[in-house]
């Protein structure tokens, strides 16, 4: 009896980590492999640098959609809330001007883009939140059409020209770096540690796994899901219009439909980072692990000159594979339960 | 007793999504035809069912997939293969054959419909993910693997404009010129036709709905499940590959990046028909006239005056309005205890 007490913990403790455990050693094997066939041209700071101003904006959007797939939905709008935002932040930035005080001006127009930037997204991911909790409707298609609403009104404001030239200040923020390290880098390391305090810290975050989990059940021991709901789609909206910050300011610009790739990427590399599409599990340094080996892969193939299209057929084919992997590590370890309830 | 039946079969049919779709149609088209008459010439509706044909058919194959509970969004990627590899092959063996074009171009439809129908039916990978995988691959496949050149005009066989042009019934407008019903419209009847043929009267239409409905039913009731799901996704890539044919003769024209990026609106379309994305629930007519609700939308904005920028908006306003009436509704009956997700 104890022993298989023992035994079921142990399997649980296993199964717990062992997605995890494939992805940190797929990681760094990946890394490796790499660092072994292009010596002098990976591990250069130059290149680290790139990667590292790479990650922020696509890494925020991950997390973005990472957070509705925990309650067992989904948010498609992230990168039109993005664009949203960006929109609004830049409208601000090009268009308008304080009085002067002193040289404090163009300070002031900046922390009113960011503020305006982020006002945007949380109202965008409110609206999803509202649709998901109260009215009932898929996630999926909600997010479906408020992502149509978003670009299409985005696309009505800027008539589908970009914005460009921002203040100087404004792009330190997506191309300054301190001590070497890109501030996007710092900013991002920053947001995934608050992420990770609400997920594995707080009542709301311990809430969001079991409303995931079990909609029902969470109901029943007195969670409010349409609260909970609403607050993890206002935090999506909120990471993809930080994600648009740091975006505008590194490209300098800002046009409806930038970065529209990233939608299918920030799934896939949620998924890759061992989340469950349904709901309820899934962890940020899952997903961390998840965006390195493909930024590391993804640089690999820069320095190799792979084509785009070919980059594309590798990126599905990773997905597909882990996916069989962890259906094989699934039926495993339920074989070995069985063997050790005949036991 | 016959009154109460009649009576209820009036509160079934209020209680239709179509019904209301229907309404609004009619009242939009209404509302367009006042601001510009020549909306609703038989030469529009013609023009208009020719050119949605392809999304149309594209359009049954999502309300299948729907249907069983899964959701695709790799069949673009699986059209634009079976287009472009078809042309590619009748340029290169010189055959200048229109069927030729629809065996290579379903052929290739069908294959990889398989692959995403083994993949979800043997490793058990939620289908939204394994779509997502493939398509990627598909598309990246084809363009590293076959080429990424477009074909133009001049190089396209004759056999895809000869039959882009083909009419069943012409008739002549009274300043003279002709204008006809397109072979395009026929192929997307007789697809449907299929398509409501298989789900109501065989057993593996019976299966798709009981897939959709609840996966666990279906298994202890007996149905092969993994067979049925084999049979949707490559009965989704057979008519991707149908409507990548049309699309290239409608166009005259074959891009390899054509077509991919418009899944999420077909989704949209077949979503609006009232086919309900958790599966089990969905009718074919409310399919096609999902189709037609934005079909319509998108060539009125012009006619009405509005700008092209406001497309998207719209799109997503009334995706948004349609599936939110719907899903309040369905939340109000079913009470507070079961939580929608």
């Amino acid at each position: 009896m104890i022993y298989n007490g023992g035994g079921y913990y142990l399997l649980g403790k296993y199964s717990k980590h062992s997605k995890t455990l494939t992805l940190f050693i797929i990681m760094i094997s990946v890394f490796v492999v790499i660092s072994i066939f292009l010596p002098g041209k990976f591990l250069t700071i130059r290149n680290f640098q790139s990667m590292f101003s790479q990650i922020p904006e696509f890494g925020l959007l991950a997390i973005a959609v990472m957070l509705a797939m925990l309650t067992g939905g989904i948010d498609l709008s992230i990168v039109a809330t993005a664009n949203l935002a960006g929109i609004g932040a830049a409208l601000i930035l090009t268009k308008f001007t304080f009085p002067q005080i002193g040289g404090y001006e163009e300070l002031l127009t900046i922390i009113l883009a960011i503020t305006s930037a982020l006002t945007v997204s949380l109202i965008c991911g409110f609206l999803n939140g509202i649709l998901v909790a109260y009215v009932g409707v898929p996630a999926i298609l909600a997010t479906l059409g408020t992502m149509g609403l978003f670009s299409g009104i985005a696309i009505i404001i800027t008539k589908g020209y970009g914005i460009i030239g921002f203040p100087e200040k404004f792009l330190l923020i997506g191309s300054g770096t301190i001590f070497l390290i890109p501030v996007p880098m710092i900013i991002f390391i920053l947001c995934a540690l608050v992420a990770v305090i609400i997920l594995n810290k707080t009542t709301f975050g311990f809430s969001v796994y079991m409303l995931g989990s079990n909609p029902i059940a969470a109901r029943f021991s007195g969670i409010n899901n349409e609260n909970i709901l609403i607050k993890t789609y206002m935090m999506s909206g909120l990471f993809s219009g930080l994600a648009s910050i740091i975006m505008i300011s590194r490209v300098n610009s800002i046009r409806p439909g930038y970065g529209s790739v990233y939608l299918l990427q920030a799934i896939l590399v949620s998924v890759l980072g061992g989340l469950d599409p349904s709901g309820g599990s899934g962890s940020i340094s899952g997903l961390i692990m998840a965006i390195i080996t493909l930024q590391v892969l993804q640089s690999g193939f820069n320095i190799l000159s792979f084509s785009p299209f070919f980059k594309k057929i590798i990126w599905g084919l990773i997905l597909i594979l882990v996916m069989v992997l962890n259906f094989y590590s699934a039926k495993l370890s339920q074989k070995s339960i069985k063997r050790l309830k005949t036991n | 007793m016959l009154k109460n039946n009649r009576r209820f079969k009036v509160q079934k049919l209020l209680k239709q999504n179509e019904l209301y779709l229907f309404l609004v149609i009619i009242a939009y088209s209404i509302f367009i035809t006042s601001i510009n008459s020549s909306f609703l010439s038989l030469e529009n509706l013609f023009d208009l069912g020719k050119s949605s044909a392809g999304m149309g058919i594209m359009a049954i194959g999502v309300f299948i997939v729907l249907l069983s509970g899964g959701i695709d969004i790799s069949f673009t990627a699986i059209a634009i293969s079976g287009q472009y590899i078809a042309a590619n092959v009748l340029i290169a063996s010189g055959v200048d054959n229109i069927f030729f074009a629809f065996f290579i171009s379903c052929l290739v439809g069908v294959a990889l419909g398989a692959i995403n129908g083994l993949l979800i039916s043997q490793f058990k990978i939620p289908t939204l993910i394994t779509t997502l995988g493939t398509a990627s691959v598909f598309h990246g496949a084809l363009l590293t693997i076959v080429g990424t050149k477009a074909i133009n005009s001049a190089q396209l066989p004759d056999c895809f404009k000869v039959f882009g042009a083909k009419n069943l019934l012409i008739l002549t407008k009274p300043n003279g010129v002709n204008y006809g019903l397109s072979i395009f419209i026929i192929i997307f009847i007789v697809l449907a036709l299929l398509t409501w043929l298989i789900l109501k009267y065989t057993m593996l239409g019976r299966g798709i709905y009981a897939i959709g409905g609840d996966i666990n039913s279906a298994v202890r009731s007996g149905f092969n499940v993994a067979k049925i799901q084999l049979f949707i996704y490559c009965y989704v890539g057979f008519l991707a590959g149908i409507a990548g044919v049309l699309h290239i003769s409608l166009i005259r024209y074959s891009n390899p990046t054509y077509i991919v990026g418009t899944e999420l609106s077909v989704i949209a379309a077949v979503v609006l028909g009232g086919t309900r994305i958790t599966g089990g629930s969905g009718t074919i007519i409310g399919t096609i006239m999902g189709v037609a609700m934005v079909t319509i939308l998108n060539n009125s904005l012009i006619l009405v005056g509005l700008s092209s920028y406001w497309h998207n908006f719209f799109v997503g306003l009334i995706i948004i309005m349609s599936v939110s009436i719907t899903s309040y509704q369905s939340k109000r009956s079913i009470g507070n205890i079961v939580f929608r997700r």
